[in-house]
């Protein structure tokens, strides 16, 4: 097995542990956090599956990491703010139609 | 990349960064989680240097671990100051809903582990072409090249994307200040003496780089906005009169200029993001560092969390044409 | 004149023009609307020539940056992405026109809706001309993000509840859509769509990505049963937003499944597949159309009228193998075009009566004679394509799509297509009575001139496609992937 395919198979893991985060969680902090790791999960596969070819690394990959880092932050910073916004307007810390303290 | 001696830390350094997201999603205290998942971020930032991609490497170090990490940390202050702490652990699931999710999940990774064997032995990226087209693209750099030239489209929308981010947060909420009152301590009033300057030298030396080495707009605004974000919390603030239109011009005057590079184009008979052969290298450098000025206020304004509140608010009524007016 | 009119790139325009306004109106609140209105003139006039120039000259494409795929990323105007950009045309400029005698408070709303509407309509017009499968990523990111921004503009704490929801759907559609990217372009090393259905072999490493991004694009299409996120988003929102999410919004992943579907993967896809979507199309249509029975507010019904209403274009899978496939393209383009239409309309509508009214709660309007009772008959036109009856455009669509079903001997899809529009008429027809019943109400308020006839005419132009869909129906099938005679005869 090849170092290329290592991080592969853990950047699939990443993205499946934020799945499961963002599914098993109530608290929206707690969500947006998994969904970031998901995130870095699918990075980390982009760049190692893209990674194996001989000699110089190949630039292509690395500029759509960086693409999808910046719009991940920008989700993430609305995400939070919509967050900040629900506990604001109704003392909630998740969605509707789940139970408190989860 | 065939394992060799690194094999230890090639196995090892997986191994940490799944545990450390698995306590970051697991650990019951949210502060706890958001500091595991920073240093999570910044561990990540190592394996893109093992993996050889050091742009991404600088990128995760400042926007994934510094801003995101910044942003979480004020998004809990708020969100605790508003709803009261809450320990968060996951919801409690019917074992057959738990049995479930869990097959699923262990089903979708046996099955994308097993077609990962199906990947070509001598796959062909496009590295060799980005090489070959570099002289013409006005950068030295391969990934700034195709940021800027070769996928600057991609690029334009993501600015776009940036200053969408900005409009919602402010359509959302007013900006709450920081702190109660700036903190006045005389440590940090020095740190920050010798801290400005260093983070603006740095940010102007990574955004020079940029154009023959990793570095670039995108990291060169995070350090920018670290900078600005200090200056923030030692109680610094912008001016009333700066808060309105000034503030608004300096947040879309880096896409602004993009987008009327990008129209030379098809103005003058060619495809859209056609540079003219000699304007290249200077279009693309002053698209480089007004975008980098640009980002690094919107990346402060996401933090900040809120539309500006010193200006006035919103415009007068417009027309007298009312008769519509909600109820 | 022609040389320029068939030479230029004209549907670039479609994507810059919003969102240069977009940026003006963010810069001068004041002259929002009016940047909004020329906006959606121009980009009306850009769509008609990019249909004139496609009509005479064919499809055509761009190299953006003058760099050849697979270095460069390609536009591409063909006629799939024109129906789309017609809906969006029409859908737009309606909504725009309505959308300035709806925020007239000058407050917070008018404010921060126009420069994201039109950062939302240049993202779509940006997506439907994509033929890039990252650069679809990116355009995909910045429809769901301003379409979340809009969901919640009116601040009710209904509205921020359905916009985290649609974001967290959205976050975990985008994510596992790129992971298939990520496969595709380990295994190939380009993400342009036309080299990759040259070279695509349809081994599992192709079927993992399309399952990770057919998935990913399920979620943010809102198909049953991952449509938990649509109804509290669209109800909540203000109704130009929901016109706009239901009218335009969904149409735009849909557009990217049938590019990943017909155009990439076409081998990779096994009829399985493709009736496992067909069946959760059936689960969306009966689904759907029976909650929108049994909703008690209006803009909700109107909401789960789009969930189920989401399912007859995924009939498109499994309808399209074989000798019906161009039949079958042409009804569901045909139908996105007059779901875009009437959908919006509806719509519309709803807001005019919700204004009026003070609330849309199907028992209060109960008696809507007068001016309730006129928008209501707007509703029906609207209703008149949605359910499909003759003359209109969802007739001619729905027409097509039931011969592409019987020439393929594939029954139960007819069935469906049968009982939903039946369950369609009944949630109509529930609306409609409301005009008829006797009960005692106060006289309200004329609605003024720009809330009443947006709508209408938009429900008027849907009705008057079916009468002239013709040339509609031959534009979709330039540059398509599919290609036959359309069948227009029932011949089992």
């Amino acid at each position: 097995m090849s170092v290329p395919l290592i991080y592969t198979a853990a950047g699939i893991f990443l993205f499946l542990l934020g799945t499961y985060g963002l599914v098993a969680y109530a608290h929206l902090l707690r969500k947006i956090l998994a969904a970031n790791i998901m995130g870095s999960g699918v990075f980390m596969a982009f760049i190692a599956v893209a990674g194996r070819t001989p000699g110089a690394p190949d630039p292509v990959p690395h500029a759509m990491v960086l693409t999808g880092i910046v719009v991940t932050v920008a989700f993430t910073s609305v995400a939070l703010a919509l967050a900040v916004r629900i506990a604001r307007t109704s003392s909630r810390v998740h969605l509707s139609g789940r139970d408190e303290e989860q | 990349m065939t394992p060799g001696p690194l094999l230890l830390f090639d196995l090892l350094l997986p191994a940490v960064l799944l545990w450390l997201a698995w306590r970051s999603l697991t650990s019951s205290d949210l502060f706890r989680a958001v500091i595991l998942f920073i240093a999570f971020n910044l561990l990540l930032a190592l394996a893109w240097v093992r993996l050889e991609a050091p742009d991404v490497a600088l990128a995760e170090a400042a926007i994934g671990a510094g801003v995101t990490g910044t942003l979480l940390l004020a998004a809990l202050t708020r969100i605790e100051s508003a709803a009261g702490r809450r320990l968060s652990r996951p919801a409690r699931w019917r074992p057959a809903a738990l049995v479930l999710t869990g097959t699923a999940l262990l089903a979708a990774a046996a099955g994308l582990l097993w077609s990962l064997r199906l990947l070509p032995t001598m796959p062909g990226g496009l590295g060799p072409l980005v090489d070959r087209h570099l002289a013409e693209s006005g950068v030295d750099h391969p990934v700034t090249a195709v940021l800027l030239n070769f996928r600057g489209y991609d690029t334009l929308l993501e600015v776009a994307v940036l200053l969408l981010a900005v409009i919602a947060i402010w359509c959302l909420d007013e900006a709450v200040p920081f702190l109660q009152q700036p903190l006045e301590s005389p440590l940090l009033t020095g740190f920050n003496r010798m801290m400005l300057p260093i983070l603006l030298l740095s940010a102007g030396y990574l955004l020079w780089l940029g154009s023959h080495a990793p570095g670039g707009a995108f990291q060169a605004a995070s350090l920018l906005a670290a900078g600005l974000l200090l200056a923030l919390f030692s109680g610094a603030s912008l001016p009333a009169q700066w808060s309105g239109l000034p503030l608004r011009l300096l947040l879309v005057l880096g896409f602004l200029a993009f987008l009327a590079a990008a129209i030379i184009g098809p103005l003058t008979g060619r495809a859209l993001l056609h540079y003219p052969p000699a304007w290249v290298k200077p279009l693309i450098l002053l698209v480089e560092w007004l975008l980098t000025l640009s980002i690094a206020l919107i990346l402060t304004a996401t933090v900040i969390g809120g539309r500006p509140t010193g200006s006035r608010p919103y415009p007068p009524p417009a027309s007298p044409a009312a008769e519509g007016r909600q109820r | 004149m022609d040389a320029v009119l068939l030479t230029h790139p004209w549907s670039v325009w479609t994507i810059i023009v919003p969102l240069a306004a977009a940026v003006l109106a963010f810069l001068v609140p004041r002259r929002a609307p009016l940047a909004g209105i020329i906006t959606a003139l121009s980009v009306a006039l850009f769509v008609a020539a990019t249909a004139y120039r496609i009509f005479l000259a064919g499809p055509h494409t761009q190299m953006l940056g003058g760099w050849q795929a697979p270095l460069g990323i390609t536009l591409r105007a063909d006629g799939p992405a024109l129906i789309m950009l017609l809906t969006s045309g029409l859908v737009g400029l309606t909504v725009s026109l309505y959308a300035t005698g709806y925020f007239t408070a000058a407050d917070r709303q008018q404010r921060y809706f126009w420069p994201l509407w039109l950062l939302l309509w240049a993202a779509c017009n940006a997506l439907f001309l994509s033929g890039d499968l990252f650069n679809l990523y990116v355009t995909l990111e910045l429809v769901t993000l301003s379409s979340i921004a809009l969901a919640a503009l009116n601040g009710s704490p209904a509205a921020l509840d359905g916009a985290m929801r649609y974001l967290l759907a959205g976050l975990l559609g985008s994510l596992s859509y790129l992971l298939g990217v990520a496969l595709i372009y380990g295994a190939y090393g380009t993400v342009d769509l036309t080299l990759l259905g040259q070279t695509v072999r349809a081994d599992g490493l192709s079927r993992a990505a399309l399952a990770l991004m057919t998935a990913g694009l399920l979620l943010k299409t809102a198909l049953f049963p991952l449509h938990f996120w649509l109804p509290p988003a669209h109800a909540s929102a203000p109704p130009p937003v929901s016109a706009l999410l239901s009218g335009l919004v969904v149409k735009a992943p849909l557009l990217i499944l049938f590019r990943l579907w017909f155009e990439v993967f076409p081998d990779t896809a096994t009829a399985g597949m493709a009736h496992l979507l067909g069946i959760l199309g059936c689960g969306a249509i009966i689904w759907g159309s029976l909650m929108a029975l049994r909703q008690q507010r209006l803009k909700l019904l109107v909401a789960y009228s789009t969930v189920a209403q989401i399912g007859y274009f995924f009939l498109l899978f499994p309808l399209a193998r074989g000798e019906a496939a161009a039949t079958a393209w042409v009804g569901v383009f045909l139908l996105v075009l007059a779901h875009g239409c009437s959908k919006a309309s509806m719509f519309l509508v709803c807001g005019t009566i919700t204004r009026l009214a003070g609330h849309d709660r199907l028992a209060g309007l109960a008696g809507a004679g007068g001016t309730l009772g006129a928008r209501l008959l707007v509703f029906a036109l609207a209703a008149v394509t949605l359910v499909g009856m003759p003359p209109s455009s969802g007739f001619i669509a729905k027409w097509l799509l039931i011969n592409a079903a019987i020439v393929a001997g594939q029954w139960w899809y007819l069935a469906t297509i049968a009982l939903g529009t039946l369950l369609a008429s009944g949630y109509v027809l529930r609306v409609l009575s409301l005009a008829f019943t006797e009960s005692q109400s106060p006289p309200l308020p004329v609605a003024p001139r720009i809330l009443r006839w947006p709508p209408l005419a938009l429900s008027v132009v849907a009705v008057l496609l079916g009468l002239a869909a013709f040339h509609p129906a031959v534009l979709t099938l330039a540059g398509a992937p599919v290609s036959g005679i359309i069948l227009l005869e029932m011949v089992p």
